[in-house]
């Protein structure tokens, strides 16, 4: 020891001092915890990523939803990857007519169409388009079409058989159901060469015939207002409740703590139900109700970390020094309760998210056509026998948010407390 | 009887007898513990109470004209007001919800037949506890069973493998994770009934003292309602056991992986203890004493879970009950059903932390 202090200070050495000061400090001790932990730190990677990609996407849905979430975009209940019902040609296998634009200028080609159907329609629409289009480019002729009506889609292909007409125009689900008498024929494709590359539905439709995708990627958004906005209400509540009750003590600390673990122990869903029932619909309300139910969360941890950091010597030193309490509150015992505030609130997040799904599931808090992922679950419940995608995909998204806000909880709690590492 | 109380008897019996039990044998400290975590408890429940009373006092929504319906004459209203004391002053009306609370006495119902609530609620009550007790002990067994392989597996991909099941299951909601379990059980393999506690037919033919289904259907040795009764219990109950056991998977895991380095598990392996007694007989004791702390939290998790349970399997439940009367406004049911509850978790929390006093001498209070 005594040698030590002899020994002259080696000038191409950082004093211990030095190194201890590099670690304080939130930003720096994340920077530094890249070393954290050998093998885990994928697991913090991954969940960045994902909360990241999350946060990208709740905040800017109009990027990535194709779809009004609230408009009826397409036919009801599609299944994923299924493409709506639309307008088809059909045409002999061998012939050399592939779409409209094939058709001979000029001459009324015969059409064969099923009566009171839209086909004639979509027909006639994609013929002038072609005229337009001809006129447009400078060129002369017009795309004419001899329509001729069957009163079922099997007459209507017979006389394309017999040589009638040059092709029929008809749904693509009628098709499918014929295909197996009609062995000279085929389709070419959607008659409209515009709706060809238009709406197709991913992930399905529901039973209103909205987009699942788009309601899913604008759900991020309600996610994300309703897990921040309540964690950071309990926040801003429990946390100077909680420094409060931890430096006062006595009498108010005991009555405040009571207060919060009753609170605590009771089950937050059901004191969310009745607060949510009472304040009514509104993304606002069910904030509310959520917040409540977290501040004892935020006290609790934050009154505990008080009464440690407040028997630390550099706080009786402050406070020998004659530094007022309102100061030692704020700049001595605040920042190193933060550290472990912030494990909790990437947890809380998580914890929220999933208590607005849950009480939007149950029906209360939210309007009934905001594009959220527990009403989606709640209205997909009904169909649960015909259409599995309804219930499937919003679980799965909430399930993925929750998963990465708890990951990184974790693994920021590894940042924070390396002595749990072992563990 | 009552069937309120013949659950009572079931589940309080056995409970006062142990306390007192442990209160007559144990130490004077442990004596002045129970003694004060009796006292805590009331404030607690009353605490409780008084929020609902107030939440629910100013909800929007006239419960009489919600009754009566809008062509109802003034005289009629004011009757009803009256006859129910919603003229009263609210800390009247505050008093005298206690007083009811306290003598168990919970009023009628406003809605529909206007039964007596305790009457409700002693259909409903055994519902829920048919539902959670078979879902807390498959949590608790498969979390400590699970959790345990994983702690000596440690660092190899069976742990690696229960420690992601524990993640996953902790952040399925709930709700979601039962409407699977139901498309995939009842909707695809028709394994399991769609919804409901007990066949219909079935049902017509069981005689009810309990309302707990499973021991009604033993009792009178009613095999075929035993066997639909359990059938129906199934997937609710995997439903709320699984989002639980991820919880005591990782909290047997880590306390296993503790105590499995402690010297006295070191002191009895370099003895030559086989290894299987070392972590089953020496370590697993102590590592469950944390376990049982977090049990007490979990029950309000629990009772979470099983308002959203039964919901998604139509299980006539408390928290069903407590949905369908919120959605109707019917206020005195729901505070009445919030109370019960209050009573419930305050009970369990008392058993946990006496349980846990008794397991482990080092607390001090």
């Amino acid at each position: 020891m005594a040698t030590e202090l002899e020994s002259p200070p080696d000038p191409g050495q950082v004093p211990q001092w030095e190194l201890e000061l590099q670690q304080v400090g939130l930003v720096r001790r994340m920077l530094r915890a890249r070393r954290w932990h050998g093998t885990d730190w994928w697991f913090v990677a991954i969940s960045s990523v994902m909360v990241a990609a999350f946060l990208v996407i709740a905040v800017f849905p109009q990027w990535f939803a194709s779809h009004d979430p609230l408009e009826q975009v397409g036919p009801r209940l599609l299944s994923p990857g299924e493409l709506p019902e639309q307008e088809i040609l059909v045409v002999p296998v061998d012939g050399s007519i592939a779409a409209i634009s094939d058709f001979e200028l000029d001459v009324r080609t015969p059409v064969a169409v099923a009566q009171d159907t839209p086909s004639s329609d979509a027909a006639r629409d994609e013929a002038d388009r072609i005229t337009d289009e001809i006129a447009a480019a400078g060129g002369e002729g017009r795309v004419r079409l001899r329509i001729a009506r069957f009163e079922t889609v099997g007459e209507a292909l017979d006389s394309v058989v017999a040589g009638d007409a040059v092709a029929a125009v008809i749904s693509s689900t009628a098709f499918d159901d014929l295909t197996a008498d009609f062995p000279t024929l085929q389709s070419s494709g959607a008659v409209s060469s515009a709706a060809q590359d238009a709406t197709s539905f991913p992930l399905g439709t529901n039973q209103v015939g909205q987009d699942v995708l788009s309601r899913l990627i604008w759900g991020a958004r309600i996610a994300v207002i309703i897990g921040f906005s309540a964690s950071i209400a309990s926040f801003v509540v429990g946390v100077p409740l909680g420094l409060l009750a931890g430096f006062i003590g006595g009498k108010t600390d005991r009555a405040l703590t009571l207060i919060m673990d009753s609170i605590y122990a009771f089950p937050g869903l059901i004191l969310a139900i009745a607060i949510a029932a009472v304040l009514g619909p509104s993304i606002f309300n069910i904030i509310v109700a959520i917040a409540v139910l977290y501040i004892p969360t935020y006290y609790r941890i934050v009154r505990g970390q008080t009464l440690q950091s407040k028997e630390e010597l550099y706080v009786e030193a402050a406070r020998s020094l004659g530094a007022k309490s309102k100061v030692i509150l704020g700049r001595y015992i605040f920042p190193n309760v933060i550290p472990s505030v912030a494990v909790i609130f990437s947890v809380n997040v998580a914890d929220a998210i999933l208590t607005g799904a849950g009480l939007s599931f149950l029906g209360l808090g939210l309007p009934p056509s905001t594009p959220d992922w527990g009403i989606d679950l709640a209205r997909g419940q009904e169909f649960i026998r015909s259409a599995w995608w309804l219930i499937t995909f919003p679980g799965l998204a909430v399930m993925l948010v929750v998963l990465a806000f708890t990951m990184m909880g974790e693994g920021l709690v590894e940042i924070f407390n390396p002595k749990l590492r072992e563990r | 009887m009552h069937p309120l109380l013949i659950v009572f008897l079931i589940f309080g019996v056995p409970a006062v007898l142990g306390l007192a039990w442990v209160f007559l044998r144990g130490s004077e400290s442990l004596r002045r513990y129970i003694l004060t975590r009796i006292a805590l408890t009331v404030p607690m429940v009353l605490i409780l109470i008084s929020v609902v009373f107030l939440v629910l006092r100013v909800m929007p929504g006239d419960v009489v004209s919600s009754t009566l319906g809008p062509k109802a004459s003034d005289a009629t209203r004011a009757s009803i007001t009256e006859a129910l004391g919603l003229d009263d002053p609210l800390i009247v009306q505050y008093f005298k919800f206690l007083g009811d609370v306290v003598t168990l006495d919970l009023g009628d119902s406003f809605i529909g037949a206007r039964r007596p609530i305790v009457d409700e609620l002693g259909e409903r009550l055994p519902a829920t506890l048919e539902l959670i007790i078979p879902a807390a002990i498959f949590a608790l067994g498969s979390g400590i069973l699970f959790g345990t392989y994983a702690a000596i597996r440690r660092k190899r991909p069976a742990d690696y493998g229960f420690r992601l099941y524990s993640v996953i299951v902790y952040s399925m909601p709930i709700f979601w994770l039962g409407l699977l379990l139901r498309l995939v059980f009842s909707v695809w393999l028709d394994w399991t009934p769609i919804a409901g506690r007990i066949d219909v037919v079935t049902n017509t033919t069981l005689d009810r003292t309990t309302n707990l289904l499973f021991v009604d259907s033993i009792i009178s040795g009613n095999w075929e309602a035993l066997k639909s009764v359990l059938h129906h219990m199934i997937l609710p109950a995997l439903t709320l056991g699984l989002v639980l056991s991820g919880v005591f998977v990782r909290l047997t895991r880590i306390n296993v992986i503790e105590t499995l380095q402690e010297d006295y598990v070191i002191a009895a392996r370099a003895r030559g203890i086989r290894e299987r007694a070392v972590t089953y007989g020496y370590a697993l004791k102590n590592a469950m004493i944390p376990v049982v702390t977090v049990i007490g939290l979990q029950v309000a998790i629990l009772l979470a879970g099983a308002v959203l349970t039964e919901t998604v399997f139509n299980w006539p439940g408390m928290g069903r009950y407590l949905i369908q009367r919120i959605l109707l406004r019917d206020f005195q049911a729901v505070q009445s059903t919030v109370a019960v509850f209050a009573l419930f978790v305050a009970m369990i929390s008392l058993a946990v932390d006496v349980i846990y006093s008794v397991l482990d001498p080092r607390v001090k209070y």
